[in-house]
């Protein structure tokens, strides 16, 4: 049984204009179903408003979906009263991308450490501080740093204690928004080997929002590629490098730039991301595809199975890949 | 007889005189660009890249000033230049695109207007002839149907097509130099691959001398012909990008290009330890110290100067 499966999971927001009327409806997560198992890791890849987000929040409960379901460990989530919901709370945990506004800034660090501890009651009082301070060493910083206050510290360091502070409360789960995308490259890659680290030793499933392939590619076991609310590849990490079968995919794919000079440059995607307010028809990816055709326009395809753990939404898997750039 | 270059930067220092004391943000910085040519400057937050950038312009925000160094754009030295004819050279001879397009945008003006001023300030166009050229740009920057976004605001375009106009903005009047910083950071990866492309076009068609400011070694390595890495605001290597790619010499380079995650790579990541060090301390030894894999006997005693290893390819390291 997995640790975590979703199904059928929808989601739309409506919008409104400038006078407070509905003026359309924007679709974020459209039919979204995936799984993780325990000690795994998924990472969720996709463009700006392609739902990676907001799919990350309703697996938590923090925003209700209009249909679909949630199980943790074979309970349903969805439709849980927030007290009922209370304890799996401290079984899946959340970290975000900008790890200074996700922090109080009028709290120390002891604090911001010991509150969950507090809340969930993980640690009679006299021992409190002596898990903090376990907490701050096992995440590579030291009990010194207890009563600081998070504009003391740089981006890297408020990043892991946004991981200290997920690890205070043991969870099962975590899911990590855009972990790495704010900090700088030498400390992006300390982060990622600490979160790899605490998934060796205590078995933890991750699910990993990025926008960069390269990072999601090298943390994940599968990967969902997201465009406009959907999956529209779902497969192992190592496959879907090697062998993308949806357009978009391979366009992402070949848009990482090399950090090789005079390495050949695939030609960019045309176009731009359309509306998800006013999505094409058909196909959501046909205006930018360059293998698209009549039907692409016409009928959306259905995530399918291609293999036994690849699924691709497209008319044409067989011809995509003619495009792919071997880096 | 070789020709001089279009700019060229020597010993530059910008400090900042802080209450809590004086900050070396750009620290001995000497570089030059070839007309025709992209030197990209490479570092990560702090390392002084975009300070370099704005003493360039002499727009250093308060409380930084300029204390050293020449900055000649042809045979003129901008930092000695009276402010009036900086003001021409700004957005005339030297343009400058940024991270976030929708901040460097008026949102309350139509987007004909904002390309229409700088033609009409800078060129002394009229405004009927202005908008005219206004849709020229629009489509040499490859926005479609020009003349109906020129009376669009900026809210009604999207990251990149902002970026495009951006562009458009900053080549109304011919620049000698453009400096992009993070130009396509803000930006989608498929997005930020086409902006590139166009930038890497408009510089072959136009001969146009680029400043490419970037963390994203990628992005560098596809469109630049020489690096300055910069750390804790001097250059620690400046070379061509084929050697400081392929022979990395300071620790820190090599650290920064091992560090990249890239496709089809799974093992643990190497990584830099440490973290950039208090730049308010007055530093004697070498200011990469603290998290060189291999320091030797003068590193903590006297700072390295930059050295040219060969023709073309420098380092400020003791090693060498």
């Amino acid at each position: 049984m997995p640790l975590l499966e979703v199904k059928n999971l929808r989601k739309s927001f409506r919008m409104k204009n400038s006078l407070g009327r509905t003026s359309g409806q924007l679709i974020a997560v459209n039919d979204v179903s995936l799984n993780v198992k325990q000690g795994e890791t998924l990472g969720l890849v996709g463009e700006s408003g392609c739902g990676k987000s907001t799919t990350g929040k309703l697996i938590l409960q923090l925003l209700h979906p209009d249909a679909g379901q949630v199980f943790f460990a074979g309970e349903e989530l969805t439709g849980l009263s927030p007290k009922q919901m209370r304890p799996y709370r401290r079984r899946m945990q959340m970290i975000f991308q900008d790890p200074f506004s996700s922090l109080n800034p009028r709290m120390t660090i002891g604090e911001i450490l010991r509150e969950p501890l507090q809340i969930h009651r993980l640690a009679p009082a006299r021992q409190l501080r002596e898990r903090v301070v376990d907490l701050l060493e096992r995440v590579g910083l030291s009990a010194e740093h207890e009563l600081r206050y998070p504009h003391e510290f740089s981006g890297g360091q408020r990043q892991r204690v946004g991981i200290a502070r997920a690890l205070a409360v043991e969870p099962q789960l975590i899911i990590a928004d855009e972990p790495v995308s704010a900090l700088d490259l030498s400390v992006q890659a300390q982060i990622l080997n600490l979160l790899q680290k605490f998934q060796r030793e205590q078995g933890l499933s991750y699910i990993f929002i990025a926008h960069d392939l390269a990072v999601i590619e090298h943390v994940s076991d599968r990967i969902a590629v997201m465009y406009l609310g959907k999956i529209v590849e779902l497969t192992n990490a190592q496959e879907l490098y090697k062998n993308p079968r949806h357009p978009y995919t391979e366009a992402l794919l070949n848009a990482v730039p090399t950090p090789d000079p005079g390495h050949p440059r695939p030609a960019a995607l045309k176009g731009e991301i359309p509306s998800p307010i006013d999505p094409p028809t058909g196909c959501y990816f046909h205006p930018r595809c360059p293998y698209a055709e009549t039907i692409c326009r016409q009928q959306e395809p259905l995530l399918e199975n291609i293999s036994e753990d690849h699924c691709v939404a497209c008319h044409f898997v067989s011809r995509v890949g003619r495009y792919l750039f071997k880096k | 007889m070789t020709t001089p270059p279009r700019l060229d930067v020597q010993n530059l220092q910008s400090f900042f005189f802080t209450r809590s004391g004086l900050i070396k943000a750009v620290n001995d910085v000497s570089f030059s660009i070839n007309q025709g040519e992209t030197l990209a400057l490479v570092g990560e937050s702090g390392c002084g890249k975009s300070m370099t950038a704005l003493s360039l312009l002499r727009l250093l925000p308060a409380p930084g000033k300029i204390v050293g160094g020449e900055v000649f754009l042809d045979d003129r030295d901008l930092l000695r230049l009276p402010d009036i004819e900086m003001r021409r050279i700004r957005g005339n001879d030297i343009a400058m695109i940024f991270q976030e397009p929708m901040t460097s945008l008026n949102p309350v003006l139509k987007i004909g207007e904002q390309i229409a001023e700088v033609l009409r300030l800078h060129k002394g166009l009229s405004q009927k002839a202005a908008l005219k050229q206004a849709a020229g740009l629009l489509t040499q920057v490859g926005i479609s149907d020009p003349v109906r976004r020129l009376r669009d605001y900026p809210h009604q375009l999207s990251g990149g097509q902002r970026q495009r106009i951006m562009i458009a903005i900053a080549l109304a009047c011919d620049p000698k130099l453009l400096i992009a910083d993070e130009p396509t950071t803000a930006l989608d990866v498929t997005i930020q691959a086409q902006i590139m492309d166009l930038l890497l076009e408009l510089k072959q068609q136009r001969q146009m001398t680029m400043l490419l400011i970037s963390h994203d070694l990628g992005i560098v390595a596809g469109n630049a012909d020489k690096i300055a890495v910069m750390y804790a605001g001097q250059i620690v290597e400046y070379g061509s990008i084929e050697k400081v790619f392929h022979n990395p010499l300071h620790p820190y380079t090599q650290g920064l290009l091992q560090c990249i995650p890239r496709l089809g790579q799974r093992h643990n990541l190497p990584t830099i330890p440490g973290q950039l060090p208090d730049l308010r301390k007055q530093l004697t030894g070498c200011l990469f110290l603290d998290r060189c894999s291999g320091p030797c006997a003068p590193c903590s005693k006297q700072m390295p100067q930059i050295k040219e290893i060969e023709p073309g390819h420098s380092v400020r390291c003791w090693r060498y």
